[in-house]
């Protein structure tokens, strides 16, 4: 059976796939958590993070090949940059396109329409400055093909895999313990539960809101980071169809609920390798999105339930 | 007083429109009496495949700057162009475009098969004469259309040609073949893998479609290391990828990292070289990329093209740029013939007809639109350059 053999190759390359998928479906999860609303243009987000790091990164490393311990510092430097790019684009969104009609008690509608509109204009613009061809990501590390790090029962695993592996847990624990522990996670877990009674229990919502983007968009821009390490490679149409799987994983998962969000992008992703192997690349899409459609008929809060404001 | 200024207003702003008539009018007679024949260029100038589409826009503006230069001509020839993004979603548009122009008396291109079997039909209701310099579905001289006409030998000649290399010059018997979903792929594949088969070849085939980093596709980007993943383990020695540059580069990484050790091949859309810069040139090294193109470079026959060429884009000449420029200029000679009075319908017909020697090769066409003659040439990536192989066989 074309699952049995080679098995865990694909659910290896998978899961790195999916550990992008998962940080670019906690941005979706954690704004629709507090605002109800689906932030079409976070794919942007993601696509800017990208370029942020590449940017960075190209600027930093100049000439260089580097190896050992400076390789580790670049990536962190990526990451960073990538991270802070996504956060500032992300803010700059709720200010422009959103708080102006929560202002006006506008119809979910618009801001629906106000995301989309966010979304073409972003990414044309990153087309426009930026160029249309692909931008080549220097290579913070040097790889040597065919020689993988390690193996996971009999899967290579490679430099690329495990970076992207360890950057993304890292990060999902990090904003694992901000929801739960800090002030500004009690803050939005209070929001998602019920906005009223927060601001009257003395939240300053528009504060928490944005602050809620903001963190949505590093975790969206390292991931953009990650996605031009991984393919070497930045384009400003990247964003469109890891954005679709991310919001995909996140209702998979359970829309508004955050560990959802990390289990929705880490099954979709393997899911997507699998069925990549067993029916060919053409039919990926149609494997992922039936699984989704069916998962829904049965369980249409998701895998893991909705609420954001509860722990879990 | 709102009657008044009301009043004053429309008089003014008919006679505005009257004199703004009267003045375009006087100017689209030309300067000194000539028409103005335009030739319009319909190919990707936006997008991720923008690349190859300028490739052929500065041929095609070199060779009309060149024949108005000579000053024989009974008529002015000024440029147009319109930017299909090589996709088939936008080439009615681009194409509805050069149509509405009157002054369009033959089109070049367009230049992506894609775009050409969307926008063919248009073209062939207007009688509108299009000299593609680089499509080259073989299905595209099957639909009777009056007006198609293409410089470059189709993928008909290319797919069995690079077979026959795969098979009998490289010697490898387990071929992986892949097409990118396009109308421009899919055939280019099909063809391969039968004339593959008959050589006595194993094939697998799989699609995988392109995604929107080179064109408007449907594919995600991150799916090459599940397909890298499966070519491995297939045992394939040779990898045959019938698509563009953009993409190559993505399945050509994806590859090297999951520990192929096989030979690479692709097609004419992935002679550029971008596709060396996107995919590093550690990984781009030694991979085999066929053309129906000739490397104009080599020909000591057309340097001055070469180096006016260069001059007029600012890069060098890359692939079909010899292409447009031959299909421009056998369309000034077929306007010369006509003289001032040729309409689009008899370009058409006397492009039928016509034989004229271009700097690529000797250009006469087939009654559906074929060119007559063909040939495939092999290019091998070589130390970060693409570098001619020579004839495929």
């Amino acid at each position: 059976m074309c699952v049995t053999q080679h098995f865990w190759d694909f659910f290896v390359s998978g899961l790195a796939n999916g550990f992008v998928y998962a940080l670019i479906a906690l941005g979706y999860t954690l704004v629709y958590g507090v605002l109800q609303l689906i932030n079409f243009a976070h794919s942007e987000v993601f696509m800017s993070g990208g370029f942020g790091g590449l940017f960075v990164i190209n600027f930093a490393i100049g000439s260089r090949h580097p190896h050992g311990l400076s390789s580790v510092w670049f990536v962190l430097v990526g990451l960073a940059a990538g991270a802070v790019t996504g956060g500032i684009v992300a803010y700059i969104l709720e200010r422009v396109a959103y708080r102006p009609l929560r202002r006006r008690n506008a119809p979910k509608l618009a801001f629906l329409i106000s995301a989309i509109g966010m979304s073409y204009f972003l990414y044309n613009l990153a087309g426009k400055e930026f160029g249309r061809d692909a931008r080549t990501m220097k290579p913070p590390f040097t790889v040597s093909p065919n020689k993988p790090l390690f193996t996971v029962f009999g899967a290579p695993v490679n430099l690329y895999d495990a970076v992207i592996a360890v950057s993304a847990i890292a990060m999902l624990i990090l904003l694992d313990r901000v929801v739960q522990r800090t002030r500004l996670g009690q803050g939005i877990r209070a929001v998602a539960q019920d906005a009223d009674t927060a601001a009257l229990m003395g939240v300053n919502i528009d504060r928490v809101i944005a602050q809620t983007f903001i963190l949505g968009g590093l975790l969206g821009g390292a991931a953009g980071f990650l996605f031009g390490l991984g393919t070497a490679g930045v384009s400003y149409t990247m964003g469109f169809t890891p954005g679709i799987k991310a919001f995909t994983a996140a209702v998979l998962g359970g829309i508004g609920n955050i560990r959802g969000a990390m289990l929705g992008g880490l099954l979709l992703g393997v899911v997507e390798n699998l069925s990549s192997a067993c029916f060919g690349a053409s039919w990926v899409d149609v494997v992922a999105f039936y699984i989704l459609v069916l998962v829904l008929l049965v369980r249409p809060m998701g895998l893991l339930g909705e609420r954001l404001g509860r722990s879990a | 007083m709102k009657r008044r200024f009301a009043a004053a207003v429309i008089p003014l702003t008919v006679a505005g429109l009257v004199v703004s008539a009267c003045s375009s009018g006087k100017s689209s007679g030309g300067s000194g009496g000539k028409p103005v024949f335009k030739i319009g260029y319909e190919g990707p100038l936006s997008g991720g495949n923008a690349q190859l589409g300028l490739n052929m826009k500065y041929a095609v503006q070199l060779a009309i700057n060149e024949a108005n230069a000579k000053g024989d001509l009974p008529f002015v020839l000024q440029y147009t162009e319109a930017d299909d993004q090589g996709s088939g979603d936008k080439s009615p548009a681009a194409a509805q475009q050069l149509i509405d122009d009157k002054q369009v008396m033959a089109v070049v291109g367009p230049a992506f098969s894609g775009a050409t079997k969307a926008a063919e039909p248009k073209f062939a209701d207007a009688d509108l004469a299009t000299v593609s310099p680089s499509a080259t579905s073989p299905a595209l001289a099957t639909f009777g259309w009056k007006t198609f006409f293409r410089i470059v030998a189709d993928d008909n000649a290319q797919g069995p040609a690079d077979a026959d290399y795969a098979v009998n010059k490289l010697g490898v018997k387990n071929i992986f073949a892949i097409d990118d979903a396009s109308a421009y792929g899919q055939p280019l594949e099909q063809a391969f893998e039968n004339q593959a088969k008959k050589d006595g070849a194993q094939v697998t085939h799989q699609s995988v479609p392109g995604t929107t980093q080179c064109q408007a596709g449907s594919g995600n980007t991150q799916q090459y290391p599940a397909v890298a993943t499966t070519i491995k383990n297939s045992g394939a020695e040779l990898v045959f990828y019938a698509g563009y540059y953009c993409d190559f580069a993505l399945l050509a990484k994806a590859l090297r990292q999951a520990g192929y050790t096989g030979k690479l091949f692709s097609d004419d859309g992935s002679l550029d070289p971008k596709y060396i810069e996107q995919a590093g040139a550690s990984v781009a090294e030694g991979t085999y990329i066929s053309c129906a193109c000739a490397d104009i470079t080599t020909n000591p026959k057309a340097q001055s093209f070469v180096t006016n060429f260069k001059k007029l884009a600012g890069f060098d000449v890359s692939v079909y740029s010899a292409e447009a420029y031959d299909a421009t200029n056998v369309i000034i000679s077929v306007l010369k013939e006509l003289g001032p009075k040729a309409t689009r319908a008899q370009v058409v017909d006397k492009l039928r007809t016509v034989d004229y020697q271009g700097i690529t090769k000797e250009v006469k066409f087939q009654s559906n639109g074929n060119i007559a003659g063909s040939a495939v040439y092999i290019y091998q990536v070589q130390n970060g350059k693409i570098v001619s192989l020579g004839l495929s066989s």
